[in-house]
């Protein structure tokens, strides 16, 4: 059965057009996904994301629980603090993408995605073996409400919050008398936080922030623009971009993977590997430069041999373009500036090979 | 839309104009598709059956694909369209067309269109 957000029925009374998104009914868009899209880069826009995973990992070994299911060292994490982490399997390959946040000593908050929240609590409750650690799956619980833009950090100030939280930080607050939990994350590639609130208290915030928000432009933006915010800033979408048979390495990653760790996790012995001769494949994005769009499981061509294939493609309306990423053989003239062919409809359409990201960021606040 | 355009069930429409036929998309389809970001027509002097794919329109979303409601010979094509998609989208912009074809179509080509009254009750 589909599930429906807490805000579910406002989302209806906004005109937006829903779709069914890893089991859940979202609005895919409000008014227009370029306009919704606009209004994230220019002003600020908000986004229900209470599909998304909530979920406790609390007790004495929660620390050396975490230190094994991610290839990133938690004993780094320091309170209210935030780190991106993989969830590995024994071949290193990605079982999701999370966000870890260290809420206090043993206490631990995950934020996963919702088409691999059963999977994770699967993975998670397997490895829980001889680790003294309770894994709480709170997303029932919760509503997350983004609120992302240049000015989504002044229309949070304006409500009394003095202090934001710091990029990839996490702090308890109150909006409007109500407590939530704020962190300065996002999924666009800009400034802004995600709000963390129970549900019962998540209409009466979206309607306050809204109503707030009029005056710095807020605008409600849908899953459409989610991800063509996400594509420019070249983050990772699960199922497209990341899969049980991609490392970290190949998915370009490595940044986030520290050499250092001497705890054990799952899949270092083929991470550490990776990390000295590389994957199998890699990560690249890339530019139209023909008229066409390249979507997902397109095939790619390199001096006419098939190297790979599109995980994500799709317009730019930021840079105005046609823009994608795509996993390709690890051959060394294929590099950015090269030019590659994405096999569109059963014709050859031209493309080059670019820096990711696609738009610069602007959230290291 | 002019009320006497017949419509496919998968969102085409066909509009008599003298000794020619105009080929589109339905305001509806273009309600659902969203913000149209690319338009692919075929040239000028090629021949398509009734359901055969004549055109492509992509949505910031998706490719779809865009099926003949007659059969015909193309002889003109929207270029307006195809250099600015974001057309089909304006509701200022009149000319929403994507060919023009020439037709010998029988009774039995048109049999299943729909008259677009009874095209709009069915798609709401």
């Amino acid at each position: 059965m589909t599930k429906q957000t807490f805000l579910h029925d406002k989302h209806v009374a906004l005109g937006a057009k829903m779709v069914d998104f890893a089991g859940w009914h979202m609005p895919v868009q409000y008014s227009s996904i370029i306009e919704e899209h606009k209004t994230v880069r220019e002003s600020v826009g908000i986004f229900d994301v209470s599909h998304m995973g909530e979920v406790i990992v609390q007790g004495e070994d929660a620390l050396p629980f975490l230190n094994k299911i991610v290839p990133q060292d938690i004993n780094k994490l320091v309170d209210s603090k935030a780190v991106y982490c993989q969830l590995t399997n024994k071949q290193g390959g990605l079982i999701d993408d999370l966000i870890i946040y260290k809420l206090e000593d043993k206490k631990y908050l995950i934020i996963a995605n919702a088409s691999r929240i059963d999977e994770d609590l699967n993975w998670m409750v397997r490895n829980k073996v001889g680790f003294d650690v309770q894994i709480i799956n709170e997303s029932h619980n919760y509503s997350l409400l983004a609120v992302q833009g240049p000015k989504a950090c002044e229309l949070i100030q304006s409500l009394g919050v003095e202090e934001l939280p710091k990029f990839f930080s996490i702090k308890r607050g109150e909006l409007f008398n109500i407590n939530l939990w704020i962190s300065r994350t996002g999924y666009t590639g800009e400034d802004g936080v995600e709000i963390l609130v129970r549900n019962e208290f998540s209409e009466y915030l979206w309607d306050k922030l809204m109503e707030a928000g009029q005056s710095f432009g807020i605008k409600p933006i849908g899953l459409g623009a989610r991800d063509t915010l996400r594509l420019e800033a070249a983050l990772h979408l699960y199922g497209n971009d990341l899969d049980e048979d991609t490392t970290p390495i190949e998915a370009g990653l490595s940044w986030s993977i520290p050499r250092d760790k001497k705890e054990d996790y799952n899949g270092k012995a083929a991470i550490e590997k990776q990390l000295k001769e590389g994957g199998t494949k890699k990560l690249i994005g890339f530019r139209m430069l023909d008229r066409g769009i390249a979507r997902h499981e397109y095939e790619v061509y390199f001096n006419d041999e098939k190297v790979g294939v599109v995980t994500s493609g799709g317009v730019s309306p930021t840079r105005g373009d046609n823009i994608g990423l795509a996993y390709v053989k690890t051959l060394d003239d294929l590099a950015v500036g090269s030019t590659i062919k994405i096999l569109i409809r059963e014709k050859f359409y031209n493309a080059e090979v670019i820096n990711k990201p696609f738009v610069k960021k602007r959230n290291k606040g | 839309m002019n009320e006497s355009m017949l419509c496919t069930k998968t969102h085409e429409y066909v509009l008599e104009q003298g000794n020619k036929y105009e080929v589109g998309i339905t305001d509806y389809a273009i309600e659902q598709l969203g913000d149209i970001v690319f338009i692919e027509l075929p040239e000028v002097g090629a021949e398509f059956s009734k359901n055969e794919v004549f055109a492509t329109i992509e949505s910031v979303k998706a490719a779809s694909e865009i099926y003949m409601p007659i059969s015909g010979k193309v002889v003109e094509i929207n270029e307006a369209v195809v250099d600015s998609p974001e057309l089909l989208n304006d509701e200022n912009h009149a000319d929403k067309w994507l060919i023009k074809i020439e037709s010998e179509a029988d009774q039995v080509e048109f049999a299943d269109l729909l008259d677009y009254s009874d095209y709009k009750e069915e798609v709401e």
